[in-house]
């Protein structure tokens, strides 16, 4: 808890006041932000409790559901780290993930500049409307087409096989190591438009003197871009970017669930999918907390760390 | 907003009192609550066998469907014993509501002088349904099953479990001939595709798929039994001719590798499709329905909407024919065969109760007689025909002493919406029921269920398939089959509940389906290589599960005769 | 030097004209390429079920038909439950705006003395899970909300990541704006109700956006505490029991295999009903969108309110 450093500083000063004299005085901030606080401490830690079934042996559904989970120690943690696979599916978490947040990240700030270049507000709308459309499909149909295209006789590779950049079809969907791009690929058709909005929102703080200032000095589009409004978002990016880093354990499960299949197995199965498979199909909450346990863990290590860098950088923080 | 909490209050007062009607006394009309294990559709209120339940009964159901995860949600429910659903049907999982105790025992309540009609439907196949508690040993019944218990001969107009599927046209193009085994099958798709490799369209036609998305890798892992000549025991072969039932699991037994061995030629040869491992189910349905699959090992209800939707386009020579395919006796080296084991095609198996599946009652159950007693007056005759054909002249007609229905009138009973008016089916097909035949009164030797009575299944076939069947000679596409075989005394070995070693399990699951597409598609010097490191890292979960099966086996075997 | 700076300008220009060209381009093809699977969607919906099982279905029905409309449209009970699902994102929208927003702009105070604490708690709910089971319990048997409408309310009042996003906004106003108004004696609640508040119009109404879609479309809920309330089911619960329904009515014959059926008759089926489902859930955003896409296209002039 950082205090305010003139308040402090003098031992005997009449300016320090006590912690509960300086809540007092901010008793209308305090009004405004105390109570949602409670509230998210009941729906959100009160029931961390159920941690403790990390701790607790799910494994018989049958004990189970007789009442019979004998406390089994770290058994669950290290069954988890005992599984080979489990070490593969943190690789393909994060590789997807990783992925997915540069993927992402780029080709949303790219579109955002881009329509904020556009100065016709009915084509700024309508491309923004279209493009954000796909978030809305459910992953099943948006999985349904990507199979169809990327297959061994579909439009893709009768396009590739067409201007003579292969000699055989690619099998895209049936090889480990495309299966990590096709993700990346799929994600951002999928929310490059809703990701945008983030962004545009953003751009809307950035005051129009700063363009005209710019343009005075005899800057270009490009200049206006690179000195204007990307550092108008540059607060924005960097909170997404320190909260998404937090994310990297999260490569999601629903696209690798039904994108996979058993050849590419070794490259679609996340930490997500992973726990499904063995904690969650047959009810071992043991294990399929332990392993949230494990991420929230990483979570919050790859969250402290960005936060650290980026003040060590003097960027915006989140916390 | 004040309007809005109005109606809320107003919601929620009605909601009290809807509990304290259904709180009060027995002779009262009461609203039962149901919980289903599997998606469904609420009955509309003008349902006229809801009504006729109500009058008759005083009950009214308020209904509840699974909609997300069926293992989850059970958990979730289990969590509060004293506020359970008063019906309750735990889909394919209901062991659990069992094993949590969450199942009142039916044998308090069932018995053959209270209850005659209940207990003489259970009476003949009653050392499978009934089992000792594992922890107290007394006997118990949770759930009286909800399918499998015929009355009379076994009904087996078509194959509706698993078999080698394959088109119509093919059989007919080379002149009708009977396909028995595994070569024969594959001959006749590399003849048929030599001399029409497209269709009428010029899509290239698909000699055989194989499906293996998630759960329905049966079409992939399952068919070693089979060509063994046993009907469905799940992924293990059981010597049933033996008195100690040696149980083995099959996918890593070099009569296995035959298969395997056959597929991946197969492969190569371009009769298999390329892509068909990363083939979703809706692409598999897609590719049966526009009629350009020549054969799939698959079950018959896996692909019902496929063969829908080639009826509908009157593409009759695409639709299937159920093959009952064998390893022939050269595919096997005697050496390579489990002792003394002959092959004899047996893909039918006897009648099987659909055990611990369908309504259970709860504990939190106030009226757990009169639901009972329900149950007891709905197995007479007029209640299982208003439930199994509807209202005499307005769903169906009897002429000339013979139940019967239109085309319309059957058609009606398949769709949903017609359902929702016409028929108790969310509460119908977990309920006990009457099926086979009907065994006295003036109907006596006809079906309970329509769609297996003559005029329906004879009288309603296309025309193709009544010349397709004539070549034969046959009266019926079940008879492209062995008729069924008894029923081994532990039933069929997928119905055992793995829960003991379920991690075991899963991975003898995972590794199949992670390697056996890959020994397909191998080249011929890659084949055995990969075929050797499968069985090398399967070999360990399979002897767990293949030990553990066998002693199950074992013990419903001492279960079935103990009291003979 | 004069001719440098002269040719500068000349290169500026031409990029200047030629720039637009190619962002218009640019923006061209991503919407057709984004259009695709949104069209793609609709023809399948608008196509005749059992034929649409075939695929190959692109940019047009190839047998026109309403059937899964109808089919989904029908049922009364889509009515009752559009109201519900609603009634239930106006309410979460509006309360979430309140509520967070207000957190959001304490959280900017540096001189706020519980704002590190705050922080730190409710960004680490982000990355923290109790688990399905404990959260159940909490709903269900300690604050008894299930089988009621509240239950769709009280527990989704307030989101962090959104509070994050409206954090980083109000944090990017001028601070002059806080301090004089304090010098003109306004307090903390007075200053973001009258000052901050309507700056935030573009955010807030992203921030709209975000609860209300998701609100919209969220149906576990419902499957975990009103499923036996029919008449509290919202709307994305109904439809996917609808999906859920017509999925399994193909393998209906699993347990009486026998009755499989000899008469083909057409149905709806899950690859057009799962179409229309998303027609008929994303058309009400459409509506919507243009409203709150006005506040944040538009732009807002803060140069004005600094002076």
């Amino acid at each position: 808890m950082t205090y305010d450093s003139r308040g402090t500083a003098r031992y005997h000063s009449p300016k320090k006041k006590s912690f509960f004299q300086r809540l007092c005085s901010q008793w209308q901030l305090a009004l405004m932000s105390v109570p949602i606080f409670l509230y998210v401490l009941l729906f959100n830690y009160a029931p961390m409790w159920g941690w403790i079934n990390a701790f607790k042996d799910y494994g018989n559904r049958k004990l189970v559901a007789r009442g019979i989970t004998p406390f089994n120690g770290l058994d669950n943690f290290k069954w988890l780290f005992s599984r080979p696979d489990f070490f593969v599916a943190i690789r393909n978490t994060l590789a997807m993930s990783i992925i997915n947040l540069v993927f992402g990240t780029v080709s949303a700030v790219l579109l955002a500049v881009l329509l904020n270049e556009v100065r016709q507000k009915m084509f700024k709308k309508t491309v923004q409307t279209v493009t954000y459309l796909p978030h809305f499909l459910s992953m099943v149909i948006v999985v349904a087409m990507a199979q169809n295209i990327f297959a061994s006789n579909g439009p893709i590779n009768d396009l590739l096989l067409g201007l003579g950049i292969v000699k055989q079809p690619v099998f895209w969907l049936g090889e480990g190591k495309h299966f990590w791009w096709l993700v990346g690929i799929i994600n951002v058709w999928k929310e490059v438009g809703w990701g945008t909005i983030i962004y545009i929102s953003a751009m809307t703080a950035i005051d129009p003197a700063l363009y005209e200032a710019a343009a005075i000095d005899g800057a270009g589009r490009f200049q206006k871009i690179l000195h204007v409004t990307l550092p108008g978002i540059k607060s924005t990016f960097v909170i997404l970017l320190i909260m998404n880093i937090g994310h990297l354990m999260e490569a999601g499960f629903e696209i690798q669930y039904l994108l996979g299949n058993g050849l590419v197995a070794n490259y679609s199965r996340t930490i997500d999918i992973f726990v499904l498979e063995y904690g969650t199909q047959n009810m071992d909450f043991g294990v399929a907390t332990a392993a949230g346990i494990f991420k929230s863990v990483v979570a919050i290590i790859l969250l402290v760390g960005a936060n650290f860098i980026s003040k060590r950088l003097g960027e915006e923080t989140l916390v | 907003m004040r309007k809005l909490l109005a109606v809320l209050l107003t919601l929620a007062l009605l909601g009290t009192l809807m509990v304290s009607f259904a709180a009060a006394e027995e002779l009262e009309p009461i609203t039962l609550t149901v919980f289903r294990g599997d998606p469904g559709d609420q009955p509309y209120e003008d349902n006229k066998i809801y009504k006729k339940i109500e009058e008759e009964f005083g009950v009214k159901f308020e209904f509840e469907f699974l909609a997300g995860d069926l293992d989850e949600t059970l958990g979730l429910k289990l969590q509060d014993l004293d506020d359970l659903p008063d019906l309750f049907d735990g889909g394919n999982s209901a062991e659990t509501l069992i094993d949590a105790g969450a199942l009142v025992n039916l044998l308090d309540y069932v018995n053959p002088e209270d209850t005659p009609n209940l207990w003489a439907h259970i009476e003949p196949q009653k050392n499978r349904i009934i089992t000792k508690d594992e922890v107290t040993g007394e006997d118990v019944m949770y759930i009286i099953p909800n399918y499998g218990l015929g009355e009379g001969e076994q009904i087996v107009n078509s194959v509706g479990g698993p078999a080698f599927f394959i088109q119509k046209q093919v059989l007919a193009w080379a002149g009708y001939p009977e396909i028995h085994t595994l070569d024969e099958y594959f001959d006749l798709i590399e003849k048929f595709i030599a001399e029409n490799p497209t269709n009428a369209d010029g899509t290239p036609y698909i000699g055989f798929d194989i499906l293996c998305e998630g759960w329905r890798h049966f079409c992939l892992i399952n068919p070693v039994q089979h060509l063994m000549g046993r009907p469905n025991d799940g992924e293990v072969l059981v010597d049933v001719t033996k008195d100690d039932f040696p149980t083995e699991t099959f996918i890593n037994q070099p009569y296995a590798k035959a298969y395997y061995k056959k597929l991946n030629e197969e492969f190569k040869k371009g009769i298999i499709s390329q892509d068909t491992f990363v083939m979703s189910y809706d692409q598999y349905i897609a590719q049966l329905s526009s009629g350009i699959v020549l054969g799939m090992f698959d079950q018959a209800w896996d692909f019902g909407d496929a063969t829908n939707a080639l009826l509908t386009d009157k593409k009759y020579e695409n639709t299937y024919v159920a093959l009952g395919l064998v390893y022939d006796e050269d595919d096997v080296a005697a050496e390579d065969m489990p002792e003394g084991w002959t092959i004899e095609e047996h893909y039918v198996n006897g009648s099987l109760p659909n055990l611990d599946r369908g309504f259970g009652i709860s504990v939190s159950c106030k009226c757990p007689e009169r639901i009972v007693a329900m149950w007891e007056r709905m197995l007479d005759y007029d209640w299982q025909m208003l439930f199994n054909w509807g209202v005499e002249g307005e769903d169906y007609s009897v002429e000339d002493g013979r139940l019967t229905m239109t085309a319309e009138q059957y058609a009606n009973t398949q769709d949903i919406e017609w359902q929702r008016h016409n028929k108790a089916r969310a509460f119908f097909e977990s309920s006990p029921k009457r099926q086979g035949y009907i065994m006295e009164g003036e109907f006596a030797g006809q079906c309970w269920e329509p769609g297996n009575q003559d005029e329906i299944v004879f009288g309603l076939m296309n025309d193709y398939d009544k010349d397709f069947l004539s070549h034969y000679g046959y009266s019926k596409f079940g008879d492209f089959v062995n008729p069924p075989i008894e029923l081994a005394p532990y039933g069929e070995a997928w119905q055992i509940d793995k829960a003991d070693i379920q991690k075991d399990y899963d991975d003898y699951l995972r590794i199949q389906d992670e390697q056996l597409p890959g020994i397909i598609m191998a080249s011929d010097d890659e084949f055995d290589a990969k075929w050797d490191t499968f069985v090398n890292d399967i070999t360990p979960s399979a002897d767990i599960y293949a030990n553990f099966m066998h002693e199950q086996i074992l013990k419903l075997v001492a279960a079935y005769y103990g009291e003979e | 030097m004069t001719t440098t700076n002269y040719q500068n300008i000349k290169v500026r220009k031409h990029y200047d004209v030629v720039f637009p060209i190619v962002n218009t381009i640019i923006l061209i093809l991503l919407m057709f390429v984004t259009l695709y699977p949104v069209i793609n969607t609709v023809a399948y919906s608008l196509n005749d079920g059992t034929d649409a099982l075939k695929g190959g279905i692109s940019l047009w029905p190839r047998v026109f038909s309403t059937q899964s409309y109808q089919a989904i449209l029908s049922d009364p009970a889509v009515y009752q439950a559009a109201w519900i699902s609603a009634s239930k994102t106006i309410i979460i929208t509006l309360l979430n705006l309140f509520w967070t927003s207000m957190l959001a702009y304490t959280l900017t105070r540096k001189e706020y003395v519980l704002r590190k604490v705050i922080t730190t708690m409710l960004v680490l709910t982000m990355y923290v899970n109790a688990g399905l089971i404990p959260n159940y319990l909490l709903i269900t048997k300690v604050l008894h909300l299930n089988k009621s409408y509240w239950v769709y309310i009280i527990p989704t009042m307030f989101s962090c990541f959104n509070m994050i996003v409206l954090r980083t906004y109000i944090a990017g106003l001028p601070e002059a704006l806080v301090e004089s108004a304090r010098i003109d004696g306004a307090g903390d609640i007075r200053i973001f109700w009258q000052i901050i508040f309507p700056l935030c119009k573009p955010v807030l109404a992203t921030v709209a956006l975000f609860v209300a879609v998701g609100s919209w479309n969220s149906w576990f809920d419902t499957h975990l505490y009103n499923a036996s309330k029919t008449e509290l089911h919202s709307l994305q619960y109904l439809l996917k029991m609808k999906l859920a329904t017509t999925q399994a009515s193909a393998n209906a014959a699993k347990a009486s295999v026998d009755a499989l059926a000899n008469s083909a008759s057409s149905k709806t089926t899950p690859v057009t009903i799962r179409c229309a489902i998303t027609v008929i859930s994303t058309v009400p955003i459409l509506v919507v969108y243009p409203f709150l896409q006005k506040y944040f296209v538009t732009g807002m002039v803060l140069g004005s309110v600094k002076g």
